[in-house]
């Protein structure tokens, strides 16, 4: 790692960037115009949440708000514990556990640093990782590896079983620091008796490994407001479900981003309550209006994205997107498989509901939602078996009626890119053109954007969609 | 020993031929996690999949990503080129990411050219993890497997006959063991290319007799006199999935080099260990191949696998240890410079290299880093005897 | 008369040193070509011409690099690894990291002040961290291999380069020339990507004491600067000889060791 990165503790810095931005909308227009002056390295992105109205401004005080928790924890005698975009964090907030999750902050630094995360993820490969491990834990994990933000203490990682390039970042970061380690694993099959007594067996375990790695008891009553809060969240998710399935969708291409950001970072918590009250509020409008919620208000094209979305300098992805007049009809993290959404309707046994009248039942609610978080739900078996991947790309895509699918992910996804070609031919035959992008959500090094933008209106242009 | 050397470097051998001949049929598999008695126990020639003999990609890259390790993409080109014709089934399991789409991609490129997927085609589940729920888990999945091969090669698969093949398999380990004993000794007498084509063989042929040809080469192994090990640096390969003899042979060859011992996918790490004999025997089975961790797929166990690997390198006298991942094998990647840290720190030389799988070895780069390493070994073995020789002068002086 | 020589036989280019008394008094690089003996050859008549000296005066050689094998006339093959750090540590005596960019591959290696080779890395497969990625670079900016190093002083805005695959690199360089972005800020990008591979691999030797860089790359001043920026550390300039010829002098000093004992 270059020198003068080293000078800088990275949490305290993006924290401390993130907190500012939330800051500069709380002017009058001529102040945050005069402002942006000020910031030419950051205007750009800050623009971009901001311009998006008061979900804008929500999303970056809630990001302001994850790492204000990280930096503060230390002095309010929290633990930090590294954890998976696809753990949800209600249990961790219910003991009191300050979860910091590898997935989350590298976007954000990919999206934020003009520089992108590049130092930190070959700093990883420095101290080992082989370069071909995926690059959403490498960038945020290079800062904790080389001590240059807050020191985590325990490790839980959940995928296991369904990622292997995640659970091995995971676990060397244990190794290489020395702290306890705890695995979730899922097993091939989902919405079984046996699969879900497994889920509740390991979380039953997960639950003794964290009391005794931080000294706090799970408090089930604060896990049910949790739960309660969670369940409010979820209607307001299919709220905007719903809302996505219209045509034109009046939810704007952003909106799908910092919908499961906050899920990831603040589920149960009513920092996301605030954000989703405010999405919801803002699309609704959009309905009421008839309008599209593209900048533009032509809705010409809807583009669902079956994996992950693109996450480097600018949130570029998003203004391609606007710029084009393309709805984003959600991607693989958008959906939570909630049994209230409209979705799961089309696939029985697929969905998870909430039950908070004793412990046991908590349990049971928690660990079903667990099994449905992104990626370990639907690609953990064979991706053409009942409940995976195909199956949910396929029912997603009709009933988002979208024109076109679209495959990104990072040259580190063994999983998905052991399949995605028998995958994306299957989703041809089916009649959604199929779109592979062969670059990295993280690191615009492996493709540059843009080259991606390139081969994307390519597609866009052969296959006679825009 | 040739017989040894012909079932490790062929796909397709007399003894399969032979099998077949008899109309049993042989049932592959692609992971050290899937229990071979089972098959045994059904008279069904377990067969470890290989990707040797491969020749090209074009049905590998069909239908696996750029950004997949070597080795299942073998096995996948080999199975669409008919190589594995004489397969009656495949079981595959999540050994790793690559190698578990490997059920996926077969069944696809079936769908393109007739023929290739065995009528039996069973997913084999196997959990990450050892400790209660996972073993537990990991016991119904044999059981369901047992059901399985049962149902559709109308065989009945008792504990008796489940037993009985643990014992054949034991005869097996129990040589293997006795062999690798004979490379931790000051003279070695055997080669490690020649004590991992035995190994390799014993995946895929005919346990009772490969028992039988073990028993005599072992015999003939401890009357041999000479060493080769002389004015040799004794090193350890570990790493990512290996079958090629060819990457033994390679070290050996350069004539500067024995291997007395190996930490690979394919080899003595589980063979040299027995299965227990006595009690239900299913749960002896799991506690064999889940109990053990040996493999960077059971994620936080490095510990147990450090301690494991001190231990051989101390036994065998190796005096260096060369790590090997296959390109898009994080799993041994990570793990290889974890160990690399702890070893160098011990005064262990190691050499750390990535590479391609099996006809894609990069033989010219390889045989330069290895030399290199050699030549490193050669140098610290000569400053170690130097300081040891000066501690010695000390002293009596 | 005790006079040694050593090759090395790349994929790129092929050298031979010749010295005497451990004095070059000879050397010679040429391109390689297609078969490794007519390399040899062709390196071997250059420094006997330089040397004014026939072969037959020759008492012994060492052979290295990729094509050491197929040299018909040497005495003796050494890994690249070792001849280079022996040769980097005569070019300078203090150098206890070396850094060597060759056109295939890169190696870093750590040194004892024995000049034996403690802990050595070198880059995989790809070609992106090697002098070939400068090569087709350069081929396709049509500037000159040695002009390359110099642009990234005149650049004002570099381009950064998706650096992981020489191909796709190559692909986003043609863009960069096609959408008109100058020259310097193209050939900045290219030496930068460049520098940054080689710096992952630097960083995980953990370089101490002085370091030193040899191969043809040493000469990118583009490179070097950047690398140093990346490692934290100055690199050395051996100016005692030609940072390409390293691994061919390691040879001659090795050769010239046999002949003493």
């Amino acid at each position: 790692m270059r020198p003068e990165i080293k000078e800088y503790n990275y949490d305290w810095l993006m924290g401390k960037t993130l907190k500012a931005a939330a800051h500069v909308p709380m002017g009058t227009k001529k102040e945050t115009e005069l402002t942006y002056r000020y910031i030419p390295y950051y205007k750009n992105i800050a623009k971009t949440f901001i311009d998006a109205g008061d979900p804008g401004v929500q999303a970056l005080k809630m990001m302001s708000r994850y790492y204000e928790n990280i930096l503060t924890a230390k002095e309010q005698g929290k633990k930090i514990c590294a954890t998976t975009f696809c753990n949800s964090p209600v249990i961790l907030y219910a003991m009191d556990i300050v979860p910091v999750t590898f997935e989350m902050l590298t976007a954000i630094g990919a999206m934020i640093w003009k520089r992108g995360m590049f130092d930190y993820m070959d700093f990883c490969c420095e101290v080992g990782m082989p370069e071909t491990s995926c690059s959403s834990q490498r960038g945020a994990l290079g800062a904790i590896l080389g001590g240059l933000s807050e020191k985590i203490d325990l490790v839980i990682c959940d995928t296991p079983g369904v990622c292997d390039t995640n659970a091995n970042a995971f676990a060397f970061a244990s190794e290489y620091l020395n702290k306890p380690f705890f695995q979730l694993n899922y097993p091939s099959s989902i919405g079984d008796d046996r699969s879900q007594k497994y889920h509740i067996d390991d979380y039953k375990e997960m639950i003794k490994f964290a009391e005794q790695h931080t000294g706090k008891k799970l408090d089930y009553d604060r896990l049910a407001e949790a739960l309660a809060e969670v369940d409010k969240q979820d209607a307001m998710i299919a709220d905007l479900e719903d809302m996505l399935m219209l045509k034109p969708t009046p939810v704007p291409p952003m909106f799908n981003l910092v919908l499961y950001a906050g899920r990831f970072c603040f589920s149960g918590r009513r920092e996301y309550t605030e954000l989703l009250e405010s999405m919801v509020k803002s699309a609704k409008a959009n309905a009421a209006a008839g309008i599209s919620g593209l900048k533009n208000g032509e809705e010409k094209l809807r583009m669902f994205m079956c994996y992950i979305d693109h996450y480097t300098l600018d949130v570029n992805f998003n203004h391609f997107l606007e710029d084009r007049g393309i709805a984003h009809v959600g991607s693989i993290l958008t959906r939570n498989f909630r049994d209230n959404n409209k979705y799961v309707e089309d696939m029985p046994g697929s969905a998870y509901g909430i039950d908070t009248s004793s412990p046991d039942a908590m349990l049971d609610t928690i660990a079903q939602m667990n099994a449905r978080l992104p990626m370990v739900r639907s690609i953990r078996g064979p991706y053409d078996k009942k409940g995976m991947w195909l199956e949910e790309s396929l029912v997603c895509a009709k009933m988002y009626d979208a024109d076109c699918v679209v495959y990104n992910g990072t040259p580190g996804c063994r999983n998905t890119w052991g399949m995605v070609k028998p995958f994306a031919r299957d989703m041809e035959k089916h009649g959604y053109p199929t779109h592979i992008m062969y670059d990295d959500a993280f690191d615009d090094r492996v493709e540059s954007w843009e080259a991606t933008r390139e081969r994307l209106d390519e597609f866009f242009k052969i296959r006679g969609l825009l | 020993m040739n017989v040894f050397h012909d079932a490790a470097n062929q796909v397709e051998f007399d003894s399969i031929t032979q099998w077949k001949k008899e109309g049993k049929p042989v049932v592959g598999y692609t992971c050290s996690y899937a229990p071979a008695e089972i098959f045994h126990a059904a008279d069904i020639l377990p067969y470890r999949l290989r990707g040797i003999e491969t020749d090209g990609m074009e049905v590998g890259d069909t239908y696996f990503g750029p950004f997949i390790c070597s080795f299942p993409k073998c096995i996948l080109q080999l199975a669409g080129k008919g190589k594995f014709s004489f397969l009656d089934g495949a079981i595959i399991t999540p050994g790793c990411d690559g190698m578990r789409r490997l059920d996926e991609c077969w069944r696809k490129a079936g769908e393109d050219i007739n023929g290739i997927v065995p009528d039996y085609f069973y997913y084999f589940d196997v959990p990450h993890k050892s400790e209660n729920h996972g073993m537990a888990w990991y016991v119904e999945e044999i059981k369901e497997l047992i059901r399985s091969i049962e149902s559709h090669f109308k065989v009945k698969i008792t504990n008796d006959k489940i037993s009985a093949a643990i014992s054949e398999f034991n005869k097996g380990r129990r040589l293997l063991a006795e062999i690798e004993n004979l490379r931790t000794r000051d003279d070695v007498v055997v080669s490690g290319t020649d004590v991992f084509a035995a190994t390799v063989a014993g995946t895929v042929m005919p346990r009772d007799e490969y028992t039988k040809e073990l028993k005599k080469w072992a015999t003939a192994l401890k009357k041999r006199k000479t060493s080769l090990s002389k004015d040799k640096h004794r090193v350890m390969l570990v790493g990512s999935i290996s079958d090629e003899i060819d990457l033994f042979e390679l070290i050996e060859n350069t004539g500067k080099a024995i291997i007395v011992g190996e930490n690979l996918c394919f080899g003595i790490r589980y063979e040299g260990n027995e299965i227990k004999e006595d009690g239900d025997p299913v749960a002896a089975l799991a506690e064999h191949y889940l109990g053990a961790s040996v493999c960077p797929r059971m994620y936080g166990k490095y510990k147990e696998r450090l301690a494991m690997l001190k231990e051989r390198i101390v036994r065998s006298q190796a005096q260096g240890v060369i790590m090997q991942n296959i390109r898009f094998c994080d799993l041994h990647g990570a793990e290889n410079a974890l160990f690399e840290r702890d070893l160098e720190a011990m005064g262990i030389p190691c050499l750390r290299i990535e590479r391609e799988y099996g006809p894609h070895i990069d033989i010219g780069r390889m045989k330069m880093r290895i030399n290199a390493f050699l030549e490193r070994m050669e140098s610290s073995e000569k400053r170690a005897a130097a300081s040891a020789m000066s501690a010695e002068v000390s002293v009596s002086a | 008369m005790n006079i040694v020589a050593g090759f090395d036989v790349g994929s790129l280019t092929s050298k031979a040193v010749i010295m005497k008394n451990g004095k070059i008094i000879g050397s010679h690089i040429i391109k390689s070509k297609p078969r490794p003996k007519d390399s040899a050859d062709a390196a071997l008549a250059g420094a006997l011409a330089d040397a004014g000296i026939s072969r037959e005066d020759i008492k012994y050689c060492i052979g290295t690099g990729y094509g050491r094998e197929k040299i018909e006339f040497v005495d003796e093959l050494v890994s690249e690894i070792k001849c280079h750090g022996k040769g980097a540590r005569w070019m300078m005596p203090t150098a206890e990291t070396v850094i060597d960019i060759g056109g295939q591959d890169c190696k870093t290696m750590r040194i004892d002040k024995d000049g034996n080779i403690g802990r050595f890395s070198t880059n995989d497969k790809c070609a992106s961290g090697t002098g070939r990625f400068l090569e087709v670079m350069a081929k396709v900016l049509n500037v000159d291999i040695d002009e390359l190093g110099k642009l990234s002083a005149k650049a004002k805005d570099p381009i950064t380069l998706a650096s992981t695959c020489t191909v796709w690199a190559q692909a986003d360089v043609i863009k960069y020339i096609n959408s008109g972005v100058p020259i310097e800020d193209i050939g900045a990008g290219i030496n930068t990507a460049m520098a940054g591979r080689v710096a992952i691999l630097v960083n995980a030797l953990k370089p101490e004491g002085d370091i030193l860089m040899t191969g043809g790359v040493a000469k990118n001043i583009g490179v070097v600067s950047t690398l140093e920026k990346l490692i934290g550390k100055r690199i050395k300039r051996a100016r005692k000889a030609d940072p390409q010829i390293a691994g061919a002098i390691g040879a001659a000093l090795l050769s010239m060791e046999k002949m003493a004992s």
